[in-house]
Parts: C-alpha cells; sequence; structure tokens
C-alpha cells in the first residue's frame, strides 16, 4: 500500500518536473570549468572516480586535432571506448601520458599502469590524478595563474584562445611522432561568407585559417561538413547548431561559446 | 496504512488489490484537490510588492553565513543607469537569485558588481569597509526615499508603477548599453510575433522584438528560454510563465508583471 502512493506521488512530481524543462536560463560555468569533461565510461563500474579532463591545459600544448583526429577521441564524453589497458598500449591518453614522453623538458605521468583497477592505497592515490570526481584533489596548474598572461574574452574559459596562439604565448604540438601521418599540410581555402537564414541577421564570415590552426581540414571534413564541394550549400540551421551539430559539435563546449552572435554574424548584410 | 488489507467487499468498483474504498475515496478527493490548486493558479498571480519595492531584491547566497547581512538589489535603482544586457550578459549574473558566484574577492578585483565603472571605487562606492552597509543592510526597501527621482516617468499601472519602455523610447532614460562589449548594430531583428492562446476567447498575444533587444542580448533570451524553431517551444503556457519561466523569467520580477493582460494581450478588455 505505501508502495502505491510512493509510486503516485513520484509519478506526479515526474510530470511535473517534465513539464519545467524548457524556458529556463541555463548557468554558465564558471571559466575555469567551461570545456570541463567528466569520464564516466567504465570508471565507477572499476570502483574509480570519474575521470577529470580539463580542456583548457590540454589545449594550451596541443591542438585539437592531434586528440580528437589523430589519437581518436570522440566529439562527445563518454563516447570514446577508453580502458586502462588502451592506455597501458600507448592508445588514447597513454599515447602521451606513457611515462616516458616529456613537454618542455619534463617528464609526462603515465596514465593507467595496470588493466586491473588496484587495491593499495598507495596506488588509488596515484590514480585519482585524473580518476579526480569528488576526490578533493588540488590539480598541479592552477588556471588564474596558469592563464595568467593570456589574452582575455568574456566569455568560455575568458580566453582569447586565437590570441594567444597568435601572439606565441602558447606553442601548440600538431603531430606526434609515430602516431600522426607525416607530410605538408595543405593550403587552407579562402574565408567563406554565408547568407543566415533569418532576415535581419548579418552574414557569416567563416574563416578557415583560423580554424585549420587547431583543426586541420580533418577534424570538420567530411564527418562534420560534408559539403566541401563548391556551389553546393549544405544547409544547416542555427538550430541544429544550437543542439550539437555542425558548429555546435566544439562551438557552446569547449571553443567560444555561442554568446557573441556578432562574433560568427560579423558582415553587414549587403543591402 | 498499518491494517491489514482487506479483501474487496464490492466487486463492481474494480479496486486494486490493497486499495479499500475509503482510501480510493481519499485518493480521489487528493487528486480533485490538486487539479483545483493547479487550475486555480492560473488566476494566481504571484503577490505584487509595493512599486517601489518591486524588483528589490536580498541577495544572501553567502552573506549569512559569513556573518554579514545579506544585500539589498534594486532594479530600480539600476535599470535607469544601465540596460538589462550590460549585467546579465556582459557581466555573467544570472538571472535567478544566489544562483551567481559573487565572491568578495571578484569584486575587490573587479568582477560583478566591482567591475570598473561600476562599484570599483572611483565611479561608485567600492567593496569597502565604509561601505558595507550600502549593500549589507538586509532592507528589501533601502533607498526608498529615492523613488521619488521616478515622478517624472511615464506611468503604468503594475510593477514599479513605471512603463519603462515608453521611458526609453521617449528618451526620458538613456541607459548605457554596454561597458566593453558593444552590440551590434548590424544585427536589425525586428520580427513582432503574434501568439495564439492556449484558451478560446483570450486573444493572441503580440511579442514584439524591438523593445526587447533595446535591453537584452539575443543570447538572454535565445536559446535557453526559447528555441528559435518556429511553433516548437514546448510547454509555453501562461502556467509557466507564471512558474517564472520563459517570460516569467523577466516579467512579474522585474519587467512588468503579468497582472497587466492587456500588455502582451492588447485585445483583452483588463
Amino acid at each position: 500500500m505505501k508502495k502505491l502512493w510512493l509510486v503516485l506521488i513520484a509519478l506526479l512530481l515526474a510530470t511535473g518536473l517534465s513539464l519545467a524543462q524548457n524556458g529556463v536560463k541555463k548557468i554558465r560555468p564558471a571559466p575555469q570549468n567551461y570545456g570541463k569533461v567528466v569520464l564516466n565510461r567504465y570508471s565507477e563500474a572499476a570502483r574509480l572516480a570519474p575521470v577529470i579532463y580539463d580542456h583548457w591545459l590540454h589545449r594550451a600544448k596541443y591542438t585539437c586535432r592531434l586528440c580528437h583526429v589523430d589519437l581518436g577521441f570522440a566529439m562527445a564524453a563518454n563516447q570514446t571506448d577508453i580502458r586502462a589497458a588502451d592506455n597501458l598500449n600507448g592508445n588514447y591518453c597513454g599515447s602521451c601520458h606513457n611515462g616516458k614522453s616529456s613537454f618542455e623538458g619534463q617528464k609526462i605521468f603515465a596514465a593507467c599502469e595496470a588493466k586491473t583497477p588496484p587495491q593499495d592505497t598507495a596506488t588509488k592515490q596515484r590514480c585519482v590524478r585524473c580518476h579526480a570526481q569528488g576526490q578533493g584533489v588540488t590539480p598541479q596548474n592552477d588556471f588564474a595563474a596558469f592563464t595568467e598572461k593570456f589574452h582575455r574574452v568574456r566569455f568560455g574559459n575568458g580566453v582569447d584562445w586565437m590570441q594567444t596562439e597568435s601572439a606565441g604565448l602558447v606553442k601548440l604540438i600538431d603531430r606526434l611522432d609515430g602516431v600522426s601521418a607525416k607530410g605538408k599540410p595543405f593550403l587552407n581555402p579562402v574565408d567563406s561568407t554565408i547568407a543566415p537564414h533569418t532576415n535581419g541577421m548579418p552574414d557569416i564570415v567563416f574563416s578557415h585559417d583560423k580554424h585549420a590552426v587547431w583543426n586541420g581540414c580533418e577534424l570538420c571534413h567530411p564527418d562534420l561538413f560534408p559539403s566541401v564541394e563548391k556551389n553546393k550549400a549544405h544547409s544547416y540551421s542555427m538550430n541544429e547548431i544550437f543542439d550539437g551539430k555542425y558548429c555546435g559539435a566544439c562551438h557552446g563546449k569547449v571553443s567560444f561559446p555561442m554568446i557573441e552572435c556578432q562574433k560568427c554574424h560579423s558582415k553587414p548584410v549587403t543591402p | 496504512m498499518s491494517t491489514p488489507s482487506q479483501p474487496n467487499q464490492n466487486p463492481a468498483m474494480h479496486l486494486p488489490p490493497g486499495l479499500s474504498p475509503f482510501k480510493a475515496l481519499f485518493f480521489g478527493a487528493l487528486l480533485c484537490l490538486l487539479q483545483a490548486t493547479q487550475a486555480g493558479d492560473f488566476w494566481d498571480l504571484p503577490p505584487a510588492p509595493p512599486p517601489d519595492e518591486y524588483g528589490n531584491l536580498l541577495i544572501d547566497r553567502t552573506s549569512s553565513k559569513s556573518a554579514v547581512k545579506p544585500v539589498a538589489f534594486s532594479h530600480w535603482i539600476h535599470r535607469r543607469k544601465f540596460t538589462c544586457r550590460v549585467c546579465h550578459y556582459e557581466l555573467e549574473f544570472n538571472m535567478k537569485q544566489n544562483t551567481t558566484e559573487i565572491t568578495e574577492a571578484g569584486n575587490r578585483s573587479g568582477k560583478f558588481c566591482g567591475t570598473s565603472g561600476c562599484h570599483d571605487g572611483k565611479v561608485v562606492f567600492g567593496h569597502d569597509t565604509a561601505n558595507c552597509e550600502q549593500c549589507h543592510n538586509g532592507n528589501r526597501g533601502y533607498q526608498k526615499e529615492r523613488f521619488s527621482e521616478l515622478s517624472k516617468l511615464p506611468k503604468a499601472r503594475f510593477g514599479n508603477q513605471v512603463d519603462w519602455g515608453k521611458a526609453l523610447s521617449r528618451g526620458l532614460l538613456s541607459p548605457v548599453k554596454y561597458l566593453a562589449l558593444k552590440p551590434d548594430p548590424n544585427v536589425s531583428f525586428k520580427a513582432i510575433l503574434l501568439l495564439e492562446s492556449e484558451w478560446t476567447g483570450i486573444p493572441p498575444a503580440v511579442f514584439p522584438h524591438r523593445p526587447h533587444t533595446w535591453q537584452l542580448d539575443c543570447s538572454n533570451c535565445h536559446p535557453d528560454l526559447f528555441n528559435i524553431k518556429k511553433k516548437t517551444t514546448q510547454h509555453f503556457s501562461m502556467q509557466a510563465n507564471l512558474n517564472g519561466e520563459f517570460c516569467g523569467v523577466c516579467h512579474s520580477h522585474v519587467a512588468f508583471p503579468m497582472a497587466d493582460c492587456k500588455r502582451c494581450h492588447p485585445e483583452m478588455d483588463n
């Protein structure tokens, strides 16, 4: 009897909550949390805390392309099938976090060291460096100190990554020996101007140059944007972008959020 | 609930096992009561504070815990000088009380209230000991006496009893539109939308973009509050508005309240 009542009350509550999902303003993440990804595909099942991955720390050292093309990381959290064994075999995180590679003369700590979760506390302590969710770990790099000298913007991480890179404040590694294909990068096509569907919105100026620094060609083509054929414009809408497709695969998650319309809608409409 | 369940005495009622007629009746009555309160809510507008307290907030995310009085914030004092956009877009104040991580250290280092050009100690008093009581006074009606400064502005029936829209369009107020991030002059979205109401007999609501874009940035409303898909905004009902969603994020809190039916449903009598 008690159960029946509980179920009915739960049902009533659930209906109420489902009605409340729209029309509410989302709360923006703090600058240090923008681009933070929590990975929990296997962690908790293996009695380890979920992994916290900060984009800001990694993107200050490597291009997006390196991880999302060459290393095969998917573009949404928990979609990549990363297991301890993969890292151990030098894939995914283990491509760099192998205990041998170094960055700017500093040895990069090894990711998972064993295929099975460790039993002793000492090793567990080492695991929480990545498996950090809810563990109260103080990260080695403090966001504010790390980004102090970078060019500033208002939103996202509060860092103008493009300016910071072009001013030489960060030097990005784009290729990894033994992993990335060798060869000369392609020449970038020119900027494109895209006319929006809606009257009253300025045209969008898309710079291939600015994107290619971080993404090369292959991060976007042909998966995200299949229409590379000239004069064969594929129509995509702001709605789809807000839903995480096309530009929304990165913008709004890691690259600058879609808050400042004029950052993309930057060309006066031709009368 | 402790009594053992009775065998079903009246087979005609088809009650589930364990549910006695008395309990069924009680539960039915409870459901009816719930329905009644929901229906009543449609017309149960939020309580109207006095005009000089409309849009005033007491912010107390950490103040009381840190043994200082909650912060009194008055929208009508600030909105005369700045558009909503300045604080809720550029300075990233959330739309809900006590959800923005405003800290003393942040204010002192030029964030939120302490942004340069605002409460930075130069333009207006800053976050220093001499001025604690100016904000941390726990008094929702703080600086009531200054409300008379609004007496020359066009009148409205509800809220602050000031027609802020008219005051702007007549040039009686010229709030600052931005601090550092200039709104794009090329975005000229002027569409006027007509929204059929849920009930027959209630004339449609008219939504003009212009008076909203004077005050706000596109991203203040899109896509969180209103996705931009045509006719697909789910659950956009008067009830949701009254619950503080959609239009109700601002209207009934700071912007004119929903008691002013006519301002959205122009063909209504009220």
